[in-house]
């Protein structure tokens, strides 16, 4: 066993037919650490979380999660951790209290133990006053937090949650933050995290691999991250008339880094954004350019994204939506 | 063993939350019992037939008076008399009657003649099975116009057959029972087992137990024991109802409550595991209606529950042979109807016993644990 390693992936590739989901991927998660894969849908990273939790089976390459050979010793991994699939899996047909109850069963936890776990854990979720309610009846948040609650009735020691929060409104989302934050200072778990939020990742993690067409493209804590891109701060600046002659002679001021178009938005990396966007704005105007909305913000990881993969993360979700769409086939089935 | 007892109870609970299931599960078979018992009677009676006699003379007075006989006796035909031929046969033609007998003005002069005397029988000859038998019917009748006084005691060199049943007496209902049992314990299979996992799937809920650490055992064994129970609970509603039903004195159910019990779990056991090896990998219900549709047409006509399983042509028989429905209602019978021992019916718990072992190994062996 490799101490102090929870995960250890290296050179790992799943190939459906022709399709390439996830395309020699190589990392390592400490234990103790809260890791997020963050990059746009379809970027490979459901494939992945499926591989290390034993539901697929690598094309190649070699995973160890919690001290086994996710290929070799699948029911071994299995009892060590704890998963919460990105489709709702809890049953309908159940009560909030039963799909609990059965899941501690299916681990081997004993009666008065596992109760107890499971009226701490409804509580901590705010679902004790609904926990004999059939699971039909409650909301999507609702449910979410029912499956967040109901993998931890076996306490445990890695925890993997492939997005989350996705669908959920602002205050369950929280909630269930707050509940994540809450298990890595106390409990003292190591937590591998998927998401397509920006901000999840930022908020959360401690490192973040940053994920695109099944490829790592980036891999660091999230201010680390940042640091890589030239500036501190980004100016989005929306001209009237931009030209690549614009371009080129605002890419070549003294506190610019870097400049990039994107039809008439112009985003240009510069440090110590506030003290210098009324200067910049001068120098566009002198250029001859016609400003109609300027704003500055510090960089995020949707820059990091950018920087290394030239799109926007959302316009990349949007690509891929519209290319299933148009194919007819549901993601679900199209593996 | 905790394990396993988890998912049993889970498919419980999950029945009992559907109680239109279970209604319909104990409904079906009986309305099936009450619907096949009167489409396919045991014996053909009150076929329309229509008869224009012709003839005044003796022969045919006795032709008629044999044709009444059966009208009123078996009650295979009901005699229509007419006076036109071409009203008779346009009659058949036009479906109002099964057939048509006449019987020629010259019938009894050539009887008597003995000048190949005729009567002729227009038949809706499409209607294979009434037509065959007015055909045999009629030919007796007008065979035996000429013994018609003669006491048959006293042709003492004639043979003449006693039949012995060997069972108490098994009306036509009765003798349905067992194929009733054997489609409650079908349509039982069928929503329990293999279903709830295709199910499970179809809602992306099996992820979630692929998960945990259940084994594949666990997951097939445990389904196929809950499917067991609730089938078996099914088919005890079904037998003593249908028993009620038809008058089998339910005395007899109890007195063989053993085999009757292992047949009625074996059967089970068969038809779950067969399911799990056929639907093991289904991820629509879709699939799961298609083909119970197909298997209950290919394992229950062919079972002898209905016909007997000695008049298939050759390839059919063979596959009766493979068929576990076969086996069960042949115990069944045996057991209901023929006051068999536990020796009579071994060869079929042996066929039943032998086929689940083989089919639940290929059913874990073949279960996928990944997605």
């Amino acid at each position: 066993m490799q101490k102090g390693k929870a995960i250890v992936v290296s050179d790992m590739t799943k190939e459906f037919g022709s399709i390439v989901a996830v395309d020699h991927v190589g990392f390592e998660v400490d234990e103790g650490e809260f890791f997020g894969f963050l990059g746009p849908n379809g970027a490979g990273k459901t494939t992945l979380i499926r591989m290390l939790t034993t539901l697929l089976r690598p094309t190649s390459g070699k995973a160890i999660v919690s001290g086994c050979d996710v290929s070799e010793e699948p029911a071994e991994v299995r009892k060590r951790i704890g998963v919460v699939p990105q489709g709702m899996t809890s049953d309908l047909d159940l009560t909030g209290y039963e799909n609990m109850d059965l899941y501690g069963r299916f681990y081997g936890i004993r009666g008065r133990e596992r109760k107890e776990r499971i009226r701490y854990l409804l509580e901590m979720m705010g679902l004790t006053q609904r926990a004999n309610d059939l699971v039909a009846t409650y909301s999507g948040g609702m449910r979410r937090r029912l499956e967040v609650a109901r993998v931890l009735v076996h306490r445990p020691a890695l925890l993997f949650l492939d997005e989350p929060t996705i669908g959920l409104d602002p205050q369950s989302r929280r909630v269930v933050w707050d509940f994540l934050k809450k298990l890595i200072e106390g409990d003292s778990m190591t937590i591998f995290l998927t998401t397509h939020y920006m901000e999840e990742a930022e908020t959360l993690c401690g490192k973040v691999a940053i994920i695109d067409a099944g490829k790592i493209i980036a891999m660091g804590s999230p201010s680390a991250l940042k640091a890589d891109i030239p500036g501190n701060d980004i100016v989005s600046l929306l001209v009237g008339n931009l030209s690549p002659e614009l371009v080129r002679a605002i890419g070549e001021l003294p506190f610019v880094h870097k400049a990039i178009a994107e039809e008439n938005s112009l985003r240009v990396y510069v440090d110590n954004g506030s003290k210098n966007l009324p200067v910049l704005i001068d120098d566009v105007r002198q250029a001859g350019g016609t400003i109609l909305s300027a704003s500055v913000h510090e960089q995020s990881l949707e820059d990091v994204f950018i920087h290394h993969t030239g799109k926007t993360i959302r316009e990349e979700e949007v690509k891929k939506v519209s290319f299933l769409v148009g194919a007819g086939v549901p993601q679900r089935f199209g593996r | 063993m905790r394990r396993l007892l988890a998912v049993i109870e889970r498919d419980l609970i999950k029945f009992k939350r559907n109680p239109v299931v279970i209604g319909m599960s104990i409904l079906m078979p009986i309305l099936y019992l009450v619907i096949l018992g009167n489409s396919f009677q045991g014996k053909l009676t009150d076929l329309p037939v229509a008869v224009v006699n012709q003839d005044t003379g003796p022969y045919a007075k006795r032709v008629m008076d044999n044709l009444r006989a059966i009208q009123a006796g078996p009650k295979t035909f009901r005699i229509t008399n007419l006076s036109s031929e071409g009203e008779a046969v346009n009659g058949v033609k036009e479906g109002k009657y099964k057939a048509a007998l006449i019987i020629p003005a010259d019938f009894s002069k050539r009887m008597s003649l003995q000048a190949r005397p005729e009567v002729g029988l227009f038949l809706d000859n499409p209607d294979n099975i009434s037509s065959e038998t007015i055909r045999n019917l009629m030919n007796a009748a007008l065979f035996s116009i000429r013994s018609e006084y003669v006491p048959i005691r006293d042709k003492t060199g004639e043979v003449l057959l006693r039949d012995i049943n060997l069972y108490p007496k098994v009306d036509y209902y009765q003798s349905l029972v067992p194929g009733v049992i054997i489609m409650a314990i079908f349509l039982g299979t069928l929503t329990s087992g293999v279903f709830n996992l295709v199910m499970d799937r179809f809602l992306g809920i099996e992820e979630s137990y692929l998960l945990t650490p259940l084994t594949k055992s666990h997951i097939v064994s445990g389904l196929v024991i809950s499917g067991l129970l609730i089938t078996t609970v099914i088919a005890a509603i079904i037998t003593v109802t249908s028993m009620l039903l038809t008058g089998i004195p339910l005395s007899r159910g109890l007195e063989r409550f053993f085999p009757l019990f292992s047949i009625v779990v074996l059967t089970t056991l068969c038809l779950l595991s067969l399911m799990f090896v056929i639907l093991g990998r289904a991820r629509h219900p879709r699939i799961v209606g298609i083909i119970s549709g197909f298997l209950n047409v290919i394992l229950f006509f062919p079972s002898g529950a209905v016909y007997p399983v000695e008049s298939f042509p050759g390839w059919l028989k063979a596959f009766a042979k493979c068929n576990p429905e076969v086996y069960a209602v042949h115990a069944l019978k045996s057991i209901l109807f023929k006051n068999a021992g536990i020796a009579s019916i071994s060869g079929d718990i042996l066929f039943l016993s032998l086929f689940t072992i083989v089919l639940m190994t290929i059913a874990i062996l073949t279960f996928k644990r990944t997605l």
